[in-house]
């Protein structure tokens, strides 16, 4: 089952139609366009072995052709009975790599992630979206080759002890190595003529973490479906399925729905 | 200062009959690849105050665009706008009127730009003639630069901004 996941998410990849670059579980190496503003509501959450749920508020700027930048907000109730504001986190992308034609490109963007957690630490994996105070950096590569698109980051994550007291167990990993490779392609339209066409674009995502030397990873294949109204409102829909994990976590079989609205020209 | 902006109104003033010239051009765009992006991308053209409509070709990421006939047309704008919103201009090819302004020694003037024609047409042009920009931030970098290695002679002193064109 797992093997044919991962064959599916493979052969999706190789046979994407229409490439489509606006990753719902990864960021691609483009920017959004300068002085666009960017607002998205998100939950996600995990119903075994109880449902438990985290929203999220993020507002994303493209500052420059070459910088962008994310605020994100978060509140859950993973790790209280009730919802308690988690804390936030800040993210900057750099494009420094554009070789562009009109069928294909290829882009490179450096990114970096910082946050302040005040949730008292219980996993293993290293996230910034809520649960550890850390800093995230890598890279990230975007080709598109005429209707092949892929995409691909490799990051280092680096957690420090949680805000409020929550210190880092000593047990655990203070460092991890990420890494993702995603494709994507439109469904709908089939003929492209304006801009108030419904889009439904499909992911395959696949979402990875290691801790080195603790023997901790995991690998998730994160389809997902995505729908934009009028160029302007996009909702994303996504539910991790681990090909393999050996690590205690959150995002184990978590779901993802996002509401985004663009602003163009600020 | 002040008496710059004086000659550059008086600039805007005498070289006002000759903005017309510019009617519309046809922009590619590449790297464009979704909706949410073109629409991005002509948002900001639209911007410009010059730009009279725009017309998007999503299949060829084309923007027919349409140019007001009382202003002059920036082409250095127009590409500034694409970049900006995270692409590049793949070609621009934009019509010009040549029945009152015609081309002597391969250059011709607009708006107090002067422009290069590039495969000197021997051939008298007059009409309307569509004329593709083939500078650096127009065109893909080996076009470009194809072209502007031919530029072999001196360039004659000619005012304002100098593009390269082929006709």
């Amino acid at each position: 089952m797992k093997h044919l996941l991962l064959a599916l998410c493979l052969w999706a990849m190789a046979y994407s139609v229409f490439s489509q670059e606006l990753y719902v579980s990864t960021e691609p190496a483009s920017n959004m366009a300068t002085n666009s503003l960017g607002i998205r509501v998100e939950d996600q959450g995990y119903f075994n072995p109880t449902y438990k749920n985290r929203e999220t508020l993020e507002l994303m700027y493209g500052a420059s052709r070459h910088l962008m930048v994310h605020g994100s907000i978060y509140v859950s109730d993973y790790y209280e009975n009730q919802q308690h504001f988690d804390g936030g986190s800040i993210y900057v992308k750099y494009r420094f790599l554009s070789v562009d034609s009109v069928q294909k490109h290829f882009r490179g963007a450096f990114f970096t992630k910082l946050s302040s957690i005040n949730n008292p630490i219980v996993n293993q994996e290293i996230t910034l979206e809520g649960d550890n105070s850390g800093l995230q950096s890598g890279f990230v590569f975007t080709q598109l080759l005429h209707k092949l698109a892929l995409s691909g980051t490799v990051s280092y994550l680096h957690a420090w002890d949680n805000a409020g007291g929550f210190n880092l167990p000593v047990s655990n990993a203070k460092n991890a190595v990420a890494y993702t490779l995603s494709s994507g392609y439109l469904l709908l339209p089939k003929a492209y003529k304006d801009y108030s066409q419904l889009n439904v674009n499909v992911y395959a995502e696949l979402l990875g973490k290691t801790n080195p030397g603790y023997g901790q990873s995991y690998l998730d294949a994160a389809p997902a479906v995505q729908l934009i109204f009028n160029s302007l409102i996009r909702v994303d829909f996504s539910y991790r399925i681990p090909l393999y994990n050996s690590m205690i976590r959150n995002t184990d079989h978590m779901y993802l729905v996002r509401l985004e609205y663009n602003l163009f020209n600020l | 200062m002040k008496a710059l902006k004086i000659f550059m109104a008086l600039l805007m003033l005498t070289t006002g009959i000759a903005k017309a010239q510019f009617t519309k051009a046809e922009l590619q765009v590449s790297g464009l690849t979704c909706a949410l992006c073109a629409k991005a991308t002509e948002k900001s053209l639209r911007t410009l105050p010059f730009i009279g409509d725009i017309k998007p070709d999503l299949i060829r990421n084309i923007f027919v665009i349409t140019f007001k006939n009382d202003q002059a047309v920036n082409f250095d704008e127009i590409s500034k706008k694409v970049q900006d919103a995270g692409f590049f201009v793949n070609s621009l090819k934009a019509t010009f009127n040549f029945d009152k302004v015609k081309v002597a020694n391969n250059y011709f003037s607009y708006g107090g730009d002067t422009f290069r024609v590039m495969n000197g047409a021997d051939k008298p042009i007059s009409g309307q003639v569509p004329v593709t920009i083939v500078d650096k931030g127009f065109a893909p970098k080996s076009l470009s630069k194809k072209y502007i290695s031919q530029v072999a002679d001196a360039a004659p002193v000619k005012p304002g901004r100098i593009y390269h064109v082929a006709i």
